[in-house]
C-alpha cells in the first residue's frame, strides 16, 4: 500500500511539472473558476449576514421627531397597541437609541461627539407584528402620524432581500455549473495530453501486468495537485484582496459585520479547496478511463 | 525466478501431446507423464467490427517447456494470436486457456495477474527512454507494488541471465539494438512468466545480433520457460529445428515438431 501511494504520488508530481505549460494553463483556468466561485459565495455570505442583521430588528420602526412630546408618543403607542395586527410596541428613548448605536458601532462615537450639532439617533417605537405580511398597512399608518419623522419598514427589506438572495443563489449556481463544466473539460484535456504523452508507458504498464489502480492513480494525483495549487493561489489572492472586499461589502450593503467574519472566510477557503481538489480528481479520472483495461 | 535446478526437472516432464514425433529414449513418454498445458486455444475465431476475420477456428496446444515458432505471411493472424494471449483482445468464438484459466471469463481485476504470467517482447523493444536498464526492468515489478528489496534482487538476477549486469545503469539510447532487446527480455522475465512471447524479436536487428537473441531465448527455454516466438526469419527457424506452427489466412496450415521454415510460410 505504501509502495503504491509513494509510486502514485511520485509519478503524479513528476507528471505535473513535466508538462509545465499545460499544467500552468489548466491551473490558471482553475483559479479563474475558483475566483468566480468565491465571488458568488462572498456575495451570498454578505447578503445572508445582512439579512440576519435586518431580521434582528423589529419589523416596523417608527422614528420619532425630536419635537414629539411624551403625550403624543404615549397616545401613538396606545393606538398602535390597539391595532389587531400589532403584537407589541416598545419605546426606545433618544438616549437609549444613542447607547445602542454606540454599542453596535463603537468607532463612530468620536465622530458623533466631535460636535454638539451632530445628529443623534432618533427616539423610536419598535412595532412587532402578529403576521409579518401586515408590515405595509402598519407602516402606512405610522407614516401619517404627526409625531413620526419616518417609518422604517424592516420587514419589507427582509422580503426584498430574500427574493434577491434567491435570485443570486439560482443565478450563481447556473454560472458556477457552466464554468465548472468548462473547467472540468479543460482539466480532462490537460490530463489527457499528459496521458497521451505517456501512452507508451501506459501500454508497457498494461503489458507487464500493472493493475488499473497503478495506471490511474498517478494521473489522479496529478489532477489533485493541479486543483490543490489552483485552490492555494485562489485563497492567496482572496487573502490579499480581503481588505478591499470587506470595504466594498460594507459600503454596498451598508452593514458592517459582513465579510470580516472569520468563519465565513474559513468556510469559503474550504469550499474553494474542496472544489479545486474535487474537480482535479474527477477530471483526471475521466481522462484516464479510456486507457485502462478494456 | 527460474533456477536451473528446477528447470531441469520441468524439462524432463515436457512433451507435446498430439504431435507426430516419435518418442526418443532421452525423453519420458508423454503417455506416462502428461505434460502440463500452458496454453490452449480451442476453436478460436476472431473477427473485427469491420468484417475482417483474423483467425478461423484455431486449435493450438502448447505444453510446458515447449519452444514454438509461429510463422506465416503478414496478415496471417500471428499478431492476433499474441493479442488474444495477452488478453488485449477477446475471441469472437472459442476459448483461450492460459494455465487452465479461460481468458474470456476473467474478471477485470484478474487481468493484470494473468498478464504477469506472460512475458512479452516486441520488435520495437518498447523501453522507456528516460529510465536506465535497471529501472526499465524493475518497472515491471514496481507497477505491481513489489517492495524495493524484492525488485532489486529480481532485477539483478534477470540482468545476469541476459548478460547486462555491466550496462545496468545505462539508458536505452546508450545501448546497441541487441542490448536493448536483451533489456526487454529481462523485463519480460522478471515476473517469472509461465509463457514467454516474442513478437519478431530479431526484426530490427542485424543477423549476427539476431542470432544472439535467439540463443538467449533458447537458453531461457532451457531454464524451463515456455517460449512462443512469432517470426519471419526463415534462417533461424530452419537452423533451430523446433516446433513450427504456420498460419495462413487465419488458419493453422502446419503444426510440426523439429521443423524447418517452408517457402510458403
Amino acid at each position: 500500500m505504501f509502495a503504491f501511494i509513494a509510486f502514485s504520488v511520485r509519478r503524479g508530481w513528476r507528471g505535473f511539472w513535466g508538462n509545465g505549460l499545460t499544467s500552468l494553463a489548466a491551473t490558471a483556468t482553475t483559479v479563474l473558476m475558483l475566483l468566480l466561485l468565491s465571488g458568488v459565495l462572498i456575495l451570498l455570505t454578505g447578503l445572508n449576514s445582512t439579512l440576519d442583521y435586518v431580521q434582528q430588528e423589529a419589523p416596523v420602526v417608527a422614528l420619532l421627531k425630536d419635537s414629539a412630546t411624551q403625550g403624543e408618543i404615549d397616545t401613538l403607542q396606545a393606538s398602535l397597541q390597539a391595532m389587531p395586527q400589532v403584537s407589541q410596541v416598545t419605546f426606545v428613548s433618544k438616549d437609549q437609541a444613542y447607547r445602542d448605536w454606540i454599542a453596535r458601532y463603537p468607532d463612530t462615537a468620536d465622530v458623533i461627539n466631535s460636535s454638539p450639532n451632530n445628529p443623534r439617533p432618533f427616539a423610536r417605537l419598535q412595532i412587532y407584528l402578529r403576521d409579518p405580511k401586515d408590515n405595509l398597512d402598519v407602516a402606512a399608518f405610522v407614516k401619517v402620524q404627526p409625531a413620526v419623522y419616518e417609518p422604517i419598514n424592516n420587514q419589507q427589506t427582509v422580503d426584498q432581500m430574500i427574493t434577491l438572495i434567491g435570485v443570486f443563489r439560482a443565478g450563481g449556481t447556473v454560472i458556477l455549473v457552466v464554468v465548472g463544466l468548462i473547467v472540468l473539460f479543460i482539466i480532462v484535456n490537460t490530463i489527457r495530453l499528459a496521458v497521451v504523452a505517456r501512452a507508451d508507458e501506459i501500454e508497457i504498464m498494461r503489458l507487464v501486468g500493472a493493475s488499473d489502480a497503478f495506471i490511474r492513480w498517478p494521473f489522479i494525483f496529478e489532477g489533485v495537485l493541479l486543483g490543490l495549487i489552483g485552490a492555494a493561489i485562489t485563497i492567496g489572492l482572496l487573502l490579499l484582496a480581503q481588505g478591499p472586499i470587506a470595504g466594498f461589502l460594507s459600503q454596498y450593503f451598508e452593514v458592517l459585520p459582513v465579510a470580516a467574519s472569520a468563519t465565513a472566510g474559513r468556510d469559503i477557503a474550504l469550499v474553494v479547496l474542496g472544489t479545486g481538489v474535487g474537480i482535479g480528481a474527477v477530471g483526471s479520472y475521466i481522462s484516464v478511463r479510456s486507457f485502462l483495461i478494456r | 525466478m527460474v533456477s536451473e535446478a528446477t528447470a531441469g526437472s520441468k524439462l524432463s516432464q515436457t512433451r507435446r501431446p498430439g504431435t507426430t514425433e516419435k518418442p526418443s529414449p532421452e525423453f519420458v513418454p508423454a503417455e506416462s507423464v502428461p505434460a502440463r498445458v500452458v496454453l490452449a486455444m480451442q476453436g478460436v475465431t476472431k473477427s473485427y467490427p469491420n468484417g475482417r476475420v483474423a483467425l478461423r477456428g484455431v486449435d493450438l496446444t502448447i505444453p510446458e517447456g515447449d519452444f514454438v515458432f509461429l510463422v506465416g505471411p503478414s496478415g496471417a493472424g500471428k499478431s492476433t494470436v499474441i493479442k488474444l494471449l495477452i488478453r488485449d483482445e477477446l475471441p469472437t468464438k472459442g476459448v483461450v486457456l492460459l494455465d487452465g484459466r479461460d481468458l474470456g471469463k476473467l474478471k477485470r481485476r484478474e487481468v493484470p495477474k494473468i498478464r504477469r504470467k506472460i512475458g512479452v517482447v516486441f520488435q520495437d523493444f518498447k523501453l522507456l527512454p528516460n529510465k536506465t536498464v535497471r529501472d526499465n526492468v524493475g518497472f515491471a515489478l514496481e507497477v505491481t507494488g513489489a517492495r524495493r528489496r524484492v525488485i532489486d534482487t529480481a532485477v539483478d538476477r534477470v540482468l545476469r541471465v541476459v548478460g547486462l549486469t555491466g550496462q545496468a545503469d545505462q539508458l536505452p539510447g546508450q545501448l546497441s539494438g541487441g542490448e536493448q532487446q536483451r533489456t526487454a527480455i529481462a523485463r519480460a522475465l522478471v515476473h517469472n512468466p509461465r509463457l514467454f512471447i516474442a513478437d519478431e524479436p530479431t526484426g530490427n536487428l542485424d543477423p549476427l545480433i539476431g542470432w544472439e537473441i535467439i540463443q538467449l531465448l533458447l537458453r531461457i527455454n532451457e531454464l524451463g520457460v515456455t517460449v512462443l516466438m512469432a517470426t519471419h526469419n526463415a534462417e533461424v527457424v530452419t537452423a533451430v529445428r523446433k516446433r513450427v506452427v504456420a498460419l495462413e489466412n487465419g488458419r493453422i496450415v502446419r503444426d510440426q515438431a523439429d521443423a524447418a521454415y517452408h517457402r510458403e510460410d
